[in-house]
């Protein structure tokens, strides 16, 4: 009795939880000029149409290109630039390693906030506002930390006796480097960097502050504008943007599940 | 610290080490840490982009005595609340109801879901929901629940729990996946042994499961609170802060104190403020959390 209850229950909860998502899908297959309130069922197949419309009117095409290379190239950096320094901290005869890796750390910690309008003006002055390279700069400095933090600590459970073999073997740093710990850390590495190609596809606020026209503007500045300035063009159309935006990060947690549950558990 | 055997000497394996670790430095050092000193540096000054003059701790005075500051903060105050009651405490209940049961397998699924979903993406949903002829209302009109229907993004604070709604929609799943694995790494001997005391249901749950959830817990009650102070997304898109400046949290307020009305030593004050709140949030707890673990 308790049993199916708890059952029952379970059910109600994992329904209520899909409506929102069911109605949006039914939504984004409305056509736009037939909406007049929220469906409940596919009267039309105009998904593709509404997706059309929202990649015309707002550039949501150009907007995932760009968001799809400030991911992929600021996650790659930060990976790497972190591994470079974990590897420092870790192996190497750092002198203060807990000053360093402080300094390094410290930009998880503050709120995005403080950050922004300092950088608006600086990104003024030096011509980087509204570029591309701007946007991965900044992106890969935000992804530098968290990054650190996950390749560092994996890399502090490597066994001491590998280096002081390699040394033996008379292999410089950055052999050792190369040859031993990178391809100790890949694990670590790939967690790290699905973690931050997502935070990056995911971010507002870097987007809607650093860059203003379409060449340059990331998906969800987009799609904020779509949402905004572009409302009278319907739910529909504005859902169907939405839905496909959110594609390649729904089949990336799916796919890397455990990945998230460790890297969540870093968060800071 | 670390002793250098070897061929290497010393001076040289040092060089190396900055080589190594001067990309990460100047990259965190230059966009994230400059620009933070700076905003502090900012906050004691009177500065609309044009000109700048130093004002003491004028602006923070006049943070005390702003009255949409002042509901800013309380906003901020109540998304805290808020998602620590909701996302957190759902997320435990579940990750426990659905932890060694058939339908769980579902249930988990439907849960988890939204959170592959950006704070945007989510907000976009929810616009739909919410808007007064949006989702919620009809299906209150479906259920014969009429006189609940409301304009729920329109009024304070109605607008505030109807997102902090949407977000405990997009995040107990986050918490439910790290619920789920403190449970699965119980001792099954424990809960045994539990039994065997006579111990059953919520005296199983309260005596043996929950004190050894607590290292999990700190962990998400600190992601939760650190996040929520930060909450910025979601409410950028439903309300704009509005209606006025109703519904705005710190980070909205630094946002349009800065970018809109270009007060940026005003809005740098706001940015310090949010700073201390979320440094001293996760300092408190954490230390509390590891003082009572001795």
């Amino acid at each position: 009795m308790a049993r199916r209850l708890r059952n029952a229950l379970l059910v109600a909860v994992a329904l209520l939880w899909l409506l929102p998502t069911y109605l949006v899908v039914v939504n984004a297959f409305t056509a736009a000029d037939e909406y007049v309130g929220p469906r409940w069922w596919f009267t039309s197949f105009a998904l593709f149409e509404n997706i059309s419309t929202a990649f015309a009117t707002a550039d949501i095409g150009q907007a995932m290109w760009n968001t799809f290379l400030y991911s992929a190239g600021s996650a790659f950096i930060a990976v790497v630039v972190a591994a470079l320094a974990s590897f420092a901290v870790v192996v190497m005869p750092v002198r203060r390693p807990v000053l360093w890796f402080w300094l390094i750390y410290a930009g998880t910690l503050l709120p995005l906030q403080v950050f922004l309008s300092p950088l608006f003006n600086a990104y003024a002055v030096t011509s980087l506002y509204d570029t591309q390279y701007g946007m991965v700069l900044i992106y890969a400095a935000l992804a530098v930390p968290f990054a650190f933090f996950v390749v560092r600590n994996y890399l502090t459970t490597a066994p001491k006796e590998m280096r002081e073999a390699a040394q033996l073997d008379g292999a410089g740093w950055f052999t050792m480097f190369l040859r031993i710990h990178l391809p100790l850390a890949r694990g670590a590495m790939v967690a790290a960097f699905l973690f931050q190609f997502l935070a990056t596809w995911n971010d507002l606020l870097f987007g809607i502050t650093l860059s203003t026209s379409p060449n340059v503007r990331p998906l969800m500045a987009a799609l904020a504008e779509l949402n905004g300035q572009y409302s009278g063009l319907g739910p529909p159309v504005i859902l169907a943007a939405g839905l496909v935006a959110s594609i390649p990060t729904v089949v990336l947690f799916l796919s890397f599940q455990r990945f998230f549950v460790n890297a969540l558990r870093l968060t800071p | 610290m670390v002793a250098v055997t070897g061929r290497a000497a010393p001076w040289a394996a040092r060089t190396w080490a900055a080589l190594f670790i001067a990309p990460a430095v100047a990259l965190v050092g230059a966009l994230l840490v400059l620009p933070f000193l700076f905003t502090v540096y900012r906050s004691f000054f009177s500065d609309d982009g044009l000109s700048r003059s130093w004002v003491g701790l004028d602006n923070y005075a006049t943070l005390v005595t702003d009255e949409s500051f002042l509901r800013s903060l309380l906003n901020t105050g109540i998304w805290t609340v808020g998602t620590l009651l909701l996302p957190v405490l759902l997320g435990l209940v579940i990750a426990v109801a659905t932890n060694s049961s058939g339908w769980g397998r579902f249930t988990r699924f439907a849960v988890v879901l939204p959170y592959a979903l950006s704070g945007s993406v989510t907000a976009i949903l929810w616009n739909f929901m919410l808007q007064t002829d949006g989702g919620v209302n009809e299906i209150l009109g479906l259920l014969g629940l009429s006189s609940l229907e409301q304009p729920w993004l329109l009024e304070w604070p109605t607008n505030t729990f109807a997102m902090i709604l949407a977000t405990t929609w997009q995040a107990t799943g986050a918490n439910m996946i790290l619920f789920l694995v403190g449970l699965q790494a119980i001792p099954t001997e424990t809960i045994e042994a539990g039994r065997l005391d006579g111990a059953g249901g919520f005296r199983l749950l309260r005596e043996v499961i929950l004190p050894q959830l607590k290292p999990i817990s700190i962990v998400v009650i600190g992601i939760s609170l650190v996040g929520s102070l930060k909450t910025f997304d979601i409410v950028w898109l439903l309300t704009r802060g509005g209606p006025g400046t109703a519904s705005e949290t710190l980070a909205l307020t630094m946002y349009r104190q800065t970018f809109t009305l270009s007060r940026y030593g005003y809005g740098a004050a706001v940015a310090v403020v949010l700073t201390v709140i979320v440094l001293a949030a996760s300092w408190i707890y954490l230390r509390r959390q590891l003082r009572s673990d001795d």
